[in-house]
């Protein structure tokens, strides 16, 4: 609480360490699980430890999911599209709220702020319906093509960004000849790299955890993400296989892990900034 | 090269809630011969830069037209109107190298590229952008203030415009930088012999730059005209105050008649004070004659009061309050029976002097008379 | 209009023009056909049959609706201060000189990335009842207790339990307070180290500093945390339906609106019965941030406003 103070009351050192194995405690828990026998999964009192690491417990799982290695490729293939699509259609449509002066600007920014208070169940049916009427239920359109059209969250965060690129900057290129899509694309989106960055980290991890798009919008098995891939594995058999379920958790959590400790510092700058407002 | 005319030209802003309509240009009209280094000087809100800008196009004309050589250019977007500018903060790009910054606007207009490099290393040497150290492949953010000004210069030389805008480009430097960079611009100007339109709020910058200087003060042009002019016959109580530095002192009195038959300024006092009176010559008593028994106001520069030196029929005497050695010249700060007053002289220095009485000697040849309640110059 | 503000204009809207497309097809359109649908009878096979206020009345009478509602809502109620509680104290811990505190940081973050479902089927394991971890830990207390007072409790079968589900649904929930941390954090860390010296030579303790000053000056993100976190939590799904593979749990304490919702929907294709219950998700959740933004205004504390 007074962070000036040199000595740290042991107390505090006390909770923090508790707190601390607490919170890995589930992580632990789950890899030792992926790692063991099935037997040894349900023994009590618990084994904290498998006997011997079970690594084929991995390869197990991933074959007991079926096609994983599609279910990965189409995960991936729509955190792409999604990263890609966002980062751009964001980047654009923040340009027009905050680098351009024009009546009705500050107005259309306050509805799509509203917008955000629209939970996705009350869009979800009608939006079904459009899909519907498109033809694109079943197919990969509706989770990637709406990530081209700028979601206000990150048209909020990015315009926050561009706001605080001195107006001169722009100026000085009109002086020199820039169209206004060419200041976008030459001077401002060199200059947002760092912003763009977090963009594009928030919404890989969005993407790769979305759970109701998938559901509701793909149809056939062999479009599965990652995500559907292994709530299937959670429902097929009886008897559920801990080790398996728990193999195929880890695998599924894997590549954001690696991705944050990648990238830690712009993510956490990034929620902290956001948070922050 | 071009002229530049602005004709009745208006910026309004519309009210909106918290603030009532506001004019920051209130019919501006003026002409920038070819070849001109125009300087438009003022305090802070006086609607000097809100006119560059117009002239630039970075700002709407709400009234008026703006010609450059005798195009009218109202509707026209900045980058075809053929002008540069020169920006406060420098306005470089960040992520670009010194080099990409001056080339950026010639790439645009697809000037072909040893044209470029000719441009830029040219520019590059005569501002000293290649010696002692080449900073051409540099970025912005490894260049001091200095430097990164004359990159600005830089990107604007090599466009050749018509005309150079300069949004007070030296306030962001520290004093010894911005003496160099002013002469580095004086000198820039005689070299290029191009049209140049200098915004500024310093009038010893409007000073020694200018050919001409446009004095605005809320929005509205108070005087044109040449350096030496705008010193020696102000138009107004304004510009005879904001020029010069240190400022004009200004007496505020009654013209009497006196004894010879000429006129006298006799001072404004309070109660219990005694008033000096400064006769005035024939000449000009004959010019002040309709004012005679009313209030004017006496301007007098520091240099043009001279100490320990009596004149005949001048009973100015004053006490000395502070004395400012300056090494080459000292500056006299005084109190008379009803205005304080500045002295500056080269004579023997004044130390010791606090408290003491001054007889003052003031040059009445150099002096101007304005109306108090117009604020105007009595013309000569 | 001048020419330059209608060229202005031009630009403006092109650049916005993804998002206008967007509003129109994703905001705009379905919030209106969420209100025609609400009143009308429609299966997306066949074209919808107008009825007027019957859904809002089948509603009024459906016990499934009252009990998602009351889900929810308790959800809400307990999870978020739980939750803020245990964010700001983490926080709070965290603000001091420890060594390691970039590693604890983390260790507090990380469960907050896991992606919803494999959170779920983790803590599906995790509260299992008899070889679960979570009862595996508690049992030892509840066995001293136990022997100490001469009770039976029991370390219950959370998600086999209508009276535990939901418990075991906020503790999962609680795992994932990390960003919240780092929020706050951040935000402590922007507390000016003068006003604690200032308060430590007034001779306040170190409870009385966070009560009237840590707290205010951290009140503005908690606002805002606070208000996310509502509308996050009463649009809950992933989890509780990954959970219950599905359904709604044990004596339906796992059904969520959002999951009722769902059901009807894409399970049942009673789409105009989804409407309306979508429809009052959604004045709930405006209801629940007006009172929020309402009650913050007059506590929370902007300094240098």
């Amino acid at each position: 609480m007074n962070p000036t103070r040199s000595s740290v009351p042991w107390l505090s050192r006390v909770a923090l360490i508790l707190l601390g194995v607490l919170f890995l405690l589930p992580f632990f828990w789950m890899v030792s699980t992926s790692l063991k026998p099935l037997n040894e999964t349900m023994k009590l009192p618990p084994q904290w430890l498998p006997s011997s690491p079970q690594w084929h417990n991995y390869p197990d799982a991933m074959q007991a999911m079926g096609p994983f290695w599609l279910y990965a490729r189409n995960s991936l293939l729509l955190a792409f599209l999604n990263v890609v699509g966002t980062v751009f259609s964001s980047a654009f449509v923040a340009y027009g709220f905050s680098r351009l002066d024009w009546r009705g600007r500050d107005g259309c920014f306050f509805v799509l702020l509203a917008t955000m208070m629209i939970p996705f169940p009350v869009v979800m049916v009608p939006i079904y319906g459009l899909f519907r009427a498109l033809g694109w239920i079943g197919t990969f359109q509706p989770l990637w093509v709406p990530a081209f059209l700028a979601g206000a969250f990150n048209v909020f965060l990015l315009r926050q960004f561009f706001l605080s690129i001195p107006r001169d900057l722009s100026e000085a290129a009109r002086i020199d000849g820039c169209s206004e899509f060419r200041i976008f694309w030459q001077i401002i989106l060199p200059l947002a790299k760092p912003a763009l960055l977090t963009v594009a980290l928030f919404q890989f991890m969005a993407t790769w955890n979305d759970f109701l798009g998938p559901l509701i919008f793909l149809a056939r098995e062999n479009q599965y993400t990652l995500a559907l891939g292994l709530q299937a594995l959670q429902g097929t058999i009886s008897g559920t296989p801990w080790h398996h379920l728990m193999a195929a958790s880890t695998l599924v959590l894997l590549p954001v892990l690696v991705l944050f400790f990648l990238t830690q510092r712009t993510f956490i700058r990034g929620i902290a900034t956001t948070g922050l407002k | 090269m071009a002229k530049v005319l602005i004709e009745n030209l208006y910026k309004i802003y519309p009210a909106e809630k918290g603030r009532p309509e506001k004019m920051a240009v209130d019919n501006a009209n003026f002409e920038i011969q070819d070849r001109e280094f125009m300087v438009l000087v003022g305090p802070s809100g006086c609607g000097k830069t809100t006119t560059l800008r117009m002239v630039a196009g970075l700002e709407e004309i709400s009234r008026g037209a703006i010609y450059i050589d005798g195009k009218k250019i109202n509707e026209i977007p900045p980058k075809d109107r053929d002008i540069a500018m020169v920006f406060q903060n420098y306005a470089l790009y960040p992520h670009m190298s010194v080099y990409r910054n001056m080339a950026f606007g010639l790439e645009l207009r697809g000037v072909p590229k040893e044209e470029i490099r000719r441009r830029v290393d040219s520019a590059a040497r005569t501002l000293g952008l290649l010696e002692p150290d080449n900073l051409l492949e540099r970025k912005p953010k490894a260049l001091s203030g200095g430097q990164r000004q004359r990159v600005a210069l830089g990107r604007a030389i090599v466009r050749e415009p018509k005309a150079f805008l300069f949004d007070e480009p030296l306030s962001n430097l520290d004093a010894k930088m911005r003496v160099e960079t002013r002469t580095e611009i004086s000198r820039l100007h005689r070299q290029l012999a191009s049209t140049m339109i200098y915004v500024t709020h310093d009038q010893t910058e409007a000073m020694t730059m200018a050919d001409r200087i446009v004095v605005m003060r809320y929005g509205k042009i108070q005087q044109i005209a040449a350096p030496l002019d705008l010193y020696h016959q102000p138009a107004n109580l304004f510009v005879a105050g904001f020029i010069g530095s240190p400022p004009m002192n200004f007496f505020t009195g009654t013209l009497t008649a006196s004894r010879q038959g000429t006129l006298e300024f006799v001072e404004k006092v309070s109660a219990g004070q005694t008033p000096f009176r400064c006769p005035l010559s024939s000449e000009t008593s004959r010019r002040l004659s309709s004012r005679q028994n009313r209030e004017v106001i006496l301007g007098i520069r520091p240099e043009h009061l001279h100490p320990n030196s009596l004149t005949s029929g001048v009973n100015l005497e004053a006490t000395v309050e502070v004395v400012e050695p300056m090494g080459a010249e000292t500056f006299v700060y005084l109190r008379t029976g009803g205005h304080t007053c500045i002295c500056r002289t080269t004579q023997i220095e004044f130390m010791d002097l606090e408290g003491k009485n001054l007889n003052l000697g003031p040059d009445l040849s150099r002096a101007v008379f304005f109306d108090p309640e117009t604020e105007a110059a009595i013309p000569a | 209009m001048t020419l330059g503000e209608r060229r202005n204009l031009i630009k403006g809207l092109v650049f916005i023009s993804p998002w206008i497309v967007g509003f129109l097809a994703f905001n705009l359109y379905p919030l209106i056909a969420s209100i025609w649908f609400s009143l009308c009878d429609y299966s997306v096979l066949s074209q919808p049959v107008f009825l007027g206020a019957q859904n809002y009345v089948d509603l009024w009478h459906d016990p499934v609706f009252w009990k998602a509602l009351r889900n929810t809502v308790v959800f809400a109620v307990v999870a978020i201060p739980l939750s803020t509680f245990l964010s700001i104290g983490l926080a709070v811990l965290l603000n001091q000189p420890i060594t390691g505190q970039g590693i604890y940081r983390t260790i507090f973050f990380l469960p907050s990335l896991v992606p919803a479902i494999s959170l779920a089927i983790l803590w599906q394991w995790m509260l299992n009842g008899p070889m679960g971890l979570v009862n595996n830990l508690v049992r030892p207390f509840l066995n001293i207790i136990n022997a100490v007072t001469g009770s039976h409790l029991q370390a219950p079968d959370w998600l086999n339990d209508p009276n535990f589900a939901l418990w075991g649904l906020i503790l999962t929930g609680l795992w994932g307070t990390g960003q919240a941390v780092v929020i706050y954090l951040a935000g402590l860390q922007e507390v000016p180290a003068e006003l604690y010296e200032a308060a430590e030579l007034d001779g306040t303790n170190a409870w009385q500093r966070f009560l009237h000053i840590t707290l205010p000056m951290l009140s503005p993100v908690i606002f805002f945390n606070v208000l996310m976190s509502i509308i996050g939590a009463l649009q809950t799904f992933a989890v509780p339906y990954i959970l219950t593979g599905g359904g709604d749990g044990p004596g339906r304490s796992l059904l969520f609106l959002a999951t009722y919702i769902y059901q009807n929907a894409f399970d049942y294709w009673n789409m105009g019965y989804a409407s309306a219950l979508a429809l009052c998700l959604f004045v709930l959740i405006i209801g629940l941030s007006l009172v929020t933004v309402h009650y913050g205004e007059k506590k929370v504390h902007y300094s240098g406003r």
